[in-house]
């Protein structure tokens, strides 16, 4: 199992139903790109991260692992509006208002990255997807999606296994075998996708598969409580982003 | 290749969106076509996203020495056709933006039609065409995984150029500054894909025959004639 969905499945919250997690978590999300960046994206970053840490009580390592990947991300894009195209300066000069552009984008896009990171800390997807039929998500396409997931566990520990067997038998000492190595490490996943694609076919034919396949839902009711909470929580930003925005700029 | 959370103003993300919804669709009913007249089908569809998903985990050598990992897309798109791969594309973003937080979730419309569109779509002309002026299947999966790629880069350099303009040149200047960047590094992370791609598809026409042939990737050996057949004609 991934780290994130492994931390979703213990969490607090898990037993909240998705669409709770969803107002409050993707909520941040959207205000965090829609709002000014300063104060607004500073303010959302600043109130996703204390839920994230208390009342979600994601732990701190396991946040900043999952979190330094869309950091980096970040600031790799981020630098790139410090300098500018042509004008007087020369063919790549510094730009004037590149920090700023830079320091905003920054701001934006490490605020989005932790709404998402906490509606995916709490929410297992084993949760949420066969909810979103109800969604308006066609039946087939969230049984494919069902079977990915629980397949790719499976393909991904394959991987391992084999990557392990590989380098016992010297597969990555020189690059040539690094590639024929990476080579059979591929075409592998895709025989032993479809092998168990096969055996599990041959498995729920045997059980009176009918084409769909219907899977026990841990029962919750969305809390209107939680939601007019997350609700009011993300009206607060909003209202706060505004009245500040003058004097701090 | 992912562009991040956030990382595009509400605007863009929402026309992205929309660019990507009508591609999508299709290839949901495409889908759904197919699991209402196989039912079986699920289970093979299910195993190809998590061969897609688990595809963007291998690690690739890169000429710089550190390591990259392929887009999977010319593959998925030879093995799987486009619209098929748009579905599968989508839910392998979306699980990477859930499980992995890489990508994201407002920025879903552009990386999707960068990398389940426009790449699928540009890597599989590349490859219909050159098999059907009789290229060899290998330089065919070559010149398909080398431009599905390519192209899956040259996308999120014009989308990124569109968000974000250079103060000096615009538009232009921007998607020079950000297809530079990219040609540095993606040039040669095309080729090793299409050299990976080439080597994993030698192994598996040796050693998935029958399933290459359900897919329509090697043709059906034909049935030698019969008796009455050959008389008859």
């Amino acid at each position: 199992m991934l780290p994130i969905d492994a931390a979703a499945h213990s969490s607090r919250w898990r037993r909240r139903h998705p669409v709770d997690k969803a107002v409050l978590g993707l909520g941040l999300t959207v205000l965090a790109i829609s709002l000014p960046p300063w104060p607004g994206a500073a303010l959302v970053l600043l109130t996703a991260l204390v839920v994230l840490l208390g009342p979600a009580g994601v732990p701190g390592r396991r946040l900043w692992r999952a979190y330094r990947v869309p950091l980096g991300f970040c600031v790799t894009g981020a630098l790139t509006l410090l300098v500018q195209v042509g004008g007087p300066g020369g063919f790549v000069s510094f730009a004037a208002d590149g920090p700023v552009r830079a320091g905003e984008l920054l701001l934006r896009t490490s605020a989005a990255s932790l709404g998402v990171l906490l509606f995916a800390f709490t929410t297992p997807l084993s949760d949420l997807l066969p909810r979103l039929v109800r969604a308006g998500i066609p039946a087939p396409v969230v049984d494919v999606a069902l079977v990915t997931y629980r397949m790719s566990f499976l393909l991904l520990d394959s991987l391992r296994r084999i990557r392990e067997a590989q380098a016992a038998r010297l597969g990555h000492t020189s690059r040539a075998a690094e590639w024929r190595s990476l080579a059979g490490l591929g075409a592998t996943a895709f025989v032993r996708a479809f092998d168990r694609a096969g055996r599990l076919q041959a498995g729920l034919a045997g059980r009176g598969y009918d084409g769909t396949l219907r899977v026990l839902v841990p029962e919750a009711r969305v809390s209107v409580r939680f939601t007019a909470a997350s609700c009011a929580l993300l009206a607060t930003l909003a209202a706060l982003t505004f009245v500040l925005e003058r004097p701090l700029t | 290749m992912h562009i991040a959370e956030g990382f595009l103003p509400p605007a863009h993300a929402v026309a992205w969106g929309v660019a990507s919804a009508p591609f999508v669709v299709h290839g949901v009913r495409s889908l759904t076509r197919e699991v209402r007249e196989h039912p079986e089908s699920t289970l093979l569809l299910g195993a190809s996203g998590a061969f897609t998903f688990v595809l963007s985990a291998l690690k690739l050598p890169s000429v710089t020495g550190s390591c990259s990992h392929p887009t999977g897309t010319g593959l998925g798109a030879i093995l799987f056709r486009p619209p098929i791969m748009a579905v599968l594309g989508t839910i392998t973003l979306l699980f990477q933006a859930l499980l992995l937080a890489h990508g994201g979730l407002t920025t879903l419309g552009a990386n999707v039609f960068s990398m389940a569109i426009a790449g699928p779509w540009a890597g599989y002309a590349v490859y219909a065409l050159l098999r059907r002026s009789n290229a060899p299947l290998m330089v065919a999966v070559f010149s398909g995984a080398f431009v599905a790629d390519l192209s899956t880069y040259c996308v999120t350099s014009v989308q990124l150029a569109l968000a974000f303009p250079d103060p000096g040149s615009g538009f232009l200047g921007a998607l020079g500054k950000f297809g530079s960047i990219f040609a540095v590094t993606q040039i040669p992370l095309a080729v090793s894909e299409g050299l990976l791609t080439v080597l994993v598809m030698r192994l598996l026409v040796q050693s998935s025959k029958g399933e290459l042939t359900r897919l329509g990737v090697l043709l059906a050996k034909k049935q030698p004639r019969t008796e009455t057949e050959a008389v008859t004609r």
